[in-house]
């Protein structure tokens, strides 16, 4: 038990966190030599401004027409990424944690807030999951693996509030939470989970060649 | 028949008077880890800890393996601080002023310990017990 936390809450975090930046630089550094050769031109019409642009109105809710379409899934995506993203870094348990090997600290989500926004994130996945199954649009996209990646990424919500609740087996779901947060990390680079590292420069892209080749909107 | 009235001995006395001073005495060793700067801030709730039970299972017997006093990056060696409270020292509240540093003292000295011992509890949830 003790060598067992020790392992997935020493070296195996190190590592996850190596792969996670390493991996992440591998396919940003990758993709671009990739783009270079097979789209060159890319980088002559890449305009940062074109790029912001879309990228700022891709970022606010109901600021495209594609979410002024969707009005639940755009509720439900934003809600979902922002605590997806929001909740780890400020959770008072992983800010302890940080203090303990590195003595920095800072400000932290109320308890109550945290559970919620994590009730929100794995709510999140289940919507995500059924809509993939009952869209037809969606449904012609996904394969078994976009199923395996949601559950992934719920994993850690659903081991942390198990634990935080401390309902049975919360020792077990602690050190499962520690370890599905790692996996989650690692694949990140190297699944569509890609679209964390990426979307900066897919959207930018298209708000490149939308904004100073064709002269129009994309959002 | 006639009843007889409960005569006092002094073995009965001494075995009541006995059972009040252990009452008392046994109420007074601590049973939970407290610090006055954690006044209305408690948000896990306090760890159980029954000093007395905890030290003779771990086998402390010195007092600063857990009361330390350091000086000058030093931990002295004779030195004892039971008679104060960890938030002396450790009093930073830093973020959110919520007092980070006496908790880090305490999961570095307890957590820190077990892991070193692979004895005792690890997680969040094996000390913060909720009640």
């Amino acid at each position: 038990m003790h060598e067992i936390y020790k392992f997935v809450s020493g070296p195996l975090v190190w590592l996850a966190f190596i792969i996670f930046v390493g991996g992440s630089l591998y396919r940003l550094i990758s993709m671009a030599i990739l783009a270079k050769k097979k789209d060159g031109l890319v980088y002559e019409y890449f305009s940062l401004k074109y790029a912001f642009r879309s990228i700022y109105h891709w970022l606010i809710p109901f600021c495209s027409r594609n979410s002024q379409q969707h009005p639940w899934l755009t509720l439900v995506t934003f809600a979902f990424h922002v605590s997806l993203i929001f909740t780890p870094l400020f959770l008072l348990a992983h800010i302890i944690l940080i203090k303990e090997s590195w003595d920095i600290s800072w400000w932290f989500l109320p308890e109550g807030m945290a559970d919620f926004l994590t009730i929100v994130v794995i709510a999140g996945c289940v919507f995500l999951g059924i809509r993939r199954i009952v869209r037809p649009e969606v449904r012609y996209l996904t394969n078994t693996s976009d199923f395996i990646i949601l559950a992934l990424v719920g994993l850690p919500f659903i081991t942390g509030f198990w634990s935080f609740h401390q309902w049975p087996g919360s020792t077990f779901m602690g050190i499962l939470h520690i370890f599905s947060g790692e996996v989650l990390l690692v694949m990140i680079p190297f699944t569509r989970l890609s679209h964390m590292i990426f979307f900066p420069f897919t959207r930018g892209y298209i708000g490149s060649e939308f904004g100073a080749v064709r002269n129009v909107k994309d959002w | 028949m006639k009843k007889r009235p409960v005569k006092l001995s002094a073995p009965i006395i001494f075995g009541l008077v006995l059972c009040l001073v252990m009452t008392v005495f046994a109420q007074e060793d601590i049973v939970e880890v407290a610090d006055s700067i954690f006044s209305g801030k408690k948000i896990r709730p306090p760890v159980p800890f029954h000093h007395e039970a905890h030290n003779e299972k771990a086998k402390i017997y010195e007092c600063n393996v857990c009361h330390h006093v350091w000086e000058g990056g030093k931990k002295l060696e004779y030195e004892t601080s039971e008679e104060m409270e960890c938030s002396e020292c450790h009093y930073d509240t830093t973020a959110a002023g919520y007092p980070f540093d006496v908790i880090k003292a305490y999961h570095d000295n307890c957590k820190g310990c077990h892991l070193q011992k692979k004895a005792g509890p690890i997680l969040c949830s094996e000390c913060h017990v909720k009640q």
